[in-house]
């Protein structure tokens, strides 16, 4: 008993004399609502969550009376890496110790949670689950919902932090001073089912940080340009579908199509252009891997080329600045297709998810991928090249033809056969491609339009055209940046 | 240690402002809220403890002055995750530059930020990652940060002169940033508001540095020339400080510690402390 009170005594020292005037002098604080908070009983803190600091910026706002009943809840596993770490956590900030995406048991993981309410403690819970990317916040995992509608009468008190994700991001080691504001909303109880409570949280936390009080962001920026993905396999007449339907965009937004070349439109006629030295070795590249003999032979130059041509979209969007940017193939979709191919029994669905977010950096969450990186050691090799950060598109439009009728029409082309336009070969593609845009659709909700490529050329092109101006494209009205 | 009536003017104005800020925080009234008696108290503070005990400890509470005025002015600024590097160089310019205060080395004090720090500060972008795109508007964005600084440490070395010039230099910035306040809003063309700003505060600046020459040691004749200066000196960094606020806040609402009021109180010595400075040092010293 004494030695649970001398470790309380010692560690509200330790916030009094050492964490708090850290805060205070090193970073600096500004709270406001602080009001909010003082007089409450018992409440369940939730936050924002983009760096390590935010616990103790949390902490700095608790009444010193609550410190050593107030509690963060933590994923063990993260934390216990390092013991000296994790010994030091639980003596600072007592946590509440859970594993995140633990496989079902039969205990409730809400348990421990509800003890600690049930004697009158308070918690601290980030919904989102995980530290973010700086500056953004992510979507509201389902537990606080769960939890706040089975203790719906402790008061919720919204708490949005900005400023520990610059002094100490996320990936970054280096803690420097940058100022914190804290913005406090009213406490409130809710009721209900627990999808609408978590929405309600998720949506009062965006709302605080739009507040006049939270901190007020540099908004002239380059919107990023919308890229729509063209897919299909060889001889399903992207290429051409995709350049009628650039010309056809280009009548109300400048547009930019990237294909085996370089095309601008603006006002339904072609434009010219600077070239891009990213473009010339792109194609130089390209040409390469056509002529290749074997799968294997074809591999590599592949990979660079279609590395290079998503670096071109990077470099087409920072130099030319176009609204829209059609592309005949993309990048990501493509590899993740070719990746089926090589390693048929290695990709089914839950792969190719992980290994997109593992080439977009989507969430940053590589917890599972021990298996992948054994499955697919080139995506190893791309992330030590540092390139990662693939772009994912605004849309998708795949264009369906049975391998059969792709094969007549490359045939009909004259031109030498690249080595994987064999029927065989190109019914997996095609299937593989079919599973990408599943994939996209159901996980990232990319809007996917698939169409018959077996029509003629002008009733598909009309078609995508359709779709693509259906998305409203344009910059003023595409909410968000696509990247 | 017997004080001279410099010494008990000091000492006043700091004891004044001692008072005036402890009434701030007791009545938080609006006009003392936004005032700059935080700042020039800090100032002040330094000016009198490098005039009556060490001069290296006034010099420090300077360089911690402009830590809270960076840090302010970091935390405005947008910055990329590679230049957090940048960013650390930056903060250690401070006792770098300070340094060379306190030692008294003036070749090394003016060279210390102009051409290390604006060297150092690309450099360290460039080890801190490997985005290109927007390397030139970090290395802009930085360095205005550390001309913030390089201009306290302008009032660090005028201070070394003397305590009195330095203080003699932030009374008359405050006279016409006063005159200013009073005048905003007034008159209704910006060239007459100009006019106004530097011709009102002008006999005000100039007899405050005639009166205080027997204490600054500066001749009449420099009085009255710098005296006429600073008006001037003043309505050009408030001019440039205030594009980079309104670039930097949006131009609207109120100042909050970490919403440009430190900057906002140390706009008025952009221009008026280097260029003062080095008009003593030229013909002075």
């Amino acid at each position: 008993m004494t030695d649970s009170r001398t470790r309380t005594v010692l560690c509200l020292v330790t916030h009094a004399l050492l964490l708090r005037p850290f805060i205070k002098f090193f970073s600096g604080v500004r709270v406001v609502g602080g009001e909010h908070i003082r007089g409450l009983d018992q409440y369940i803190i939730i936050a924002n969550h983009n760096s390590h600091l935010d616990t103790l910026v949390l902490f700095f706002l608790l009444p010193l009376r609550d410190i050593a009943r107030s509690h963060p809840v933590a994923d063990e596993p993260y934390f216990s890496k390092s013991r000296l770490a994790f010994r030091l956590i639980s003596f600072l900030f007592q946590p509440i110790w859970i594993t995140r995406g633990r496989p079902e048991t039969d205990r409730d993981p809400l348990e421990k949670v509800k003890q600690v309410l049930a004697s009158r403690h308070n918690l601290i819970i980030f919904p989102e689950g995980t530290r973010g990317r700086p500056g953004e916040m992510e979507s509201f995992k389902s537990g606080i919902g769960r939890l706040v509608a089975q203790c719906p009468d402790v008061p919720i008190v919204p708490v949005y932090l900005s400023g520990p994700e610059r002094a100490l991001p996320k990936g970054s080691k280096l803690l420097l001073p940058f100022w914190n504001s804290i913005v406090i909303g009213h406490p409130q109880t809710y009721h209900g089912p627990h999808r609408d409570i978590t929405r309600r949280l998720e949506s009062i936390l965006v709302e605080l940080s739009l507040s006049n009080a939270a901190r007020r962001k540099r908004s002239a920026r380059k919107r990023a340009a919308a890229v729509v993905a063209f897919l299909g396999i060889d001889g399903s007449g992207k290429s051409t579908v995709s350049r009628i339907v650039a010309q056809g965009l280009s009548r109300a937004s400048n547009v930019a199509f990237v294909s085996d070349g370089l095309e601008f439109y603006e006002q339904g006629a072609s434009r010219d252009a600077q070239p891009l030295l990213a473009e010339k070795l792109r194609e130089i590249i390209g040409r390469n891997a056509k002529r290749a003999k074997s799968l294997r032979a074809y591999k590599v130059p592949k990979l660079a080329e279609l590395l290079l041509r998503d670096y071109l979209i990077h470099e087409v969007e920072r130099w030319y600045n176009p609204e829209i940017i059609i592309t005949d193939g993309l990048p990501i979709f493509n590899m993740a297709a070719w990746a089926a191919l090589y390693k048929k029994e290695a990709i089914d669905e839950e792969t190719c998810t992980q290994a997109i977010s593992y080439l977009t950096e989507d969430a940053g969450r590589m917890d599972h991928s021990e298996r992948l990186l054994r499955d697919l050691p080139e995506l190893k090799f791309i992330r030590h090249l540092s390139l990662t950060r693939l772009r994912l598109p605004k849309a998708v439009v795949m264009l369906d033809v049975a391998p059969g009728t792709a094969c007549a029409r490359i045939s009909s082309r004259g031109e030498q056969r690249q080595v994987h336009e064999t029927e065989e070969k190109l019914s997996e593609l095609r299937e593989a491609y079919l599973m990408v845009c599943e994939v996209v659709q159901r996980h990232w909700g990319i809007p996917v339009q698939i169409i018959d490529g077996s029509q003629t050329l002008q009733q598909v092109a009309s078609k995508s055209l359709q779709f693509a101006e259906s998305l409203s494209l344009q910059k003023g009205e595409a909410g968000e940046s696509s990247n | 240690m017997m004080l001279r009536p410099c010494d008990v003017v000091l000492i006043a104005i700091t004891i004044w402002l001692t008072l005036a800020n402890i009434a701030r925080a007791f009545i938080r009234r609006r006009i003392l809220h936004a005032s700059y008696l935080g700042v020039t108290w800090a100032i002040f503070i330094s000016f009198t403890i490098a005039d009556l005990f060490s001069f290296a400890v006034g010099n420090w509470i300077l360089a911690l002055l402009s830590f809270v005025a960076l840090r302010e002015y970091f935390s405005l600024i947008e910055v990329r995750i590679q230049d957090r590097l940048a960013i650390l160089g930056a903060y250690l310019s401070i006792p770098f530059m300070f340094y060379f205060v306190a030692i008294d080395w003036y070749g090394m004090f003016i060279v210390s930020i102009p051409v290390y720090s604006f060297l150092a500060i690309p450099l360290l972008i460039t080890l801190g990652g490997k985005q290109r795109e927007g390397t030139i508007h970090s290395i802009g964005v930085i360095e205005f940060g550390l001309f913030l600084l390089f201009c306290l440490g302008h009032l660090g070395y005028l201070m070394r002169f003397s305590s009195w010039m330095a203080a003699a230099l932030v009374i008359q910035v405050v006279v016409c940033d006063v005159s200013s306040y009073l005048l905003r809003d007034r008159l209704r063309s910006l060239l007459a508001e100009t006019i106004a700003r530097f011709l009102v505060p002008l006999p005000l600046t100039i007899s405050v540095a005639l009166l205080l020459s027997p204490w600054t040691g500066i001749p009449t004749r420099h009085s009255l020339i710098h005296g006429a200066m600073i008006p001037l000196l003043v309505i050009m960094g408030h001019r440039t400080a205030d594009y980079v606020q309104v670039d930097l806040l949006g131009g609207e609402g109120a100042l909050f510690p970490d919403r440009g009021r430190v900057l906002d109180d140390l706009k008025s010595f952009l221009f008026a402390t280097p260029v003062v400075f080095h008009y003593i040092r030229y013909f002075l010293t």
